[in-house]
């Protein structure tokens, strides 16, 4: 039994999926904003399997520095998301993002 | 000499692909729980122990920048920031579960077979000396040199985000169809902003 490259990619598309789900079928604003989360982790694991188990020994680091740079685009985008979802709330007194709430 | 190097085998120790599998599969549970869960809170530490569970597979096959990084930095600030946007709006309240409830116990053992898990490899394995100390001096050279305009373009959008969210949480919001809003408002006087309900 080994843990491969198809390991860590299966396990990154059922986190992107994971995070597709919370995005297309949750309504709250917050679990939203964790599900994008969860899809830039998926990519940033994606990123350092490859550049573990697929590029060879002349690229080990370059997965490794996009997972550095997906994580920290992750952060701003919460900071700001989590911005509008204090916003929201303060408006409408729920975290909920209705198109028919009125 | 070859393009792209020589391939790098896949991990056969077996006490460390145990691991890696359960540090896979708490990791899709702990990120299902937490857009699953109707608590906010609870959904927000199933979120942190995601973030914790990707920088513990991180350390068996990145280097320990990117292990030190996304624990101590990513996890903190995300973890944080979700926190920060409860107590300033829901607020915190304790948990109604009891200590001795089956929540606890169930994530008492999880807790408790990764730590004997964990011990497991640590005996059997040299790891994560061995992983650690090789490769994170290369990622550094490589983040200094070779990586430095997106660094610095990296150190843009964090500040741009940080200024932006600043600039949202002080923005005044519009008044809502039914009532219910408030707003933020800058007294002619320069006295300071101050909340209006409506």
């Amino acid at each position: 039994m080994t843990a491969g490259l198809n390991l860590v990619l299966v396990a990154s598309a059922a986190l992107f999926a994971v995070g597709v789900f919370a995005v297309v079928a949750r309504r709250s604003a917050v679990v939203m904003l964790l599900g994008t989360q969860f899809m830039f982790m998926a990519g940033a694991l994606a990123f350092v399997a490859f550049g573990r188990f697929g590029l060879g020994a002349t690229h080990a680091t370059a997965g490794a520095a996009m997972a550095l740079f997906a994580g920290a685009v992750a952060v701003a985008e919460l900071a700001v998301g989590l911005a509008m979802a204090a916003l929201i709330y303060r408006d409408h007194r729920s975290f909920a993002l209705d198109a028919d709430r009125g | 000499m070859p393009l792209i190097g020589a391939l790098p085998q896949p991990i056969s120790s077996a006490p460390f692909v145990l691991l890696v599998y359960l540090v896979l599969i708490l990791l899709i549970g702990s990120a299902l729980a937490s857009v699953l869960l109707r608590n906010t809170l609870y959904g927000i530490a199933a979120f942190a122990a995601s973030m914790v569970l990707v920088a513990l597979l991180y350390l068996a096959i990145a280097p320990f920048l990117l292990v030190a990084v996304q624990l101590l930095v990513f996890t903190t600030v995300s973890a944080a920031l979700l926190i920060g946007l409860l107590r300033a709006t829901t607020g915190i309240r304790a948990s109604r579960v009891g200590r001795l409830s089956p929540e606890w116990i169930i994530g008492t053992a999880v807790s408790a077979a990764m730590v004997a898990l964990l011990a497991l490899v640590l005996g059997a394995t040299s790891w994560p000396v061995v992983a650690c100390c090789a490769v994170s001096e290369s990622l550094g050279f490589a983040l200094g040199n070779t990586y430095a305009v997106g660094l610095a373009t990296l150190a843009v959008i964090l500040g741009s985000a940080a200024l932006g969210s600043g600039l949202l949480l002080l923005a005044p919001t519009l008044p809502s169809a039914r009532g219910g809003g408030s707003a933020t408002s800058r007294s002619p006087g320069g006295e300071g902003s101050r909340t209006v309900r409506r």
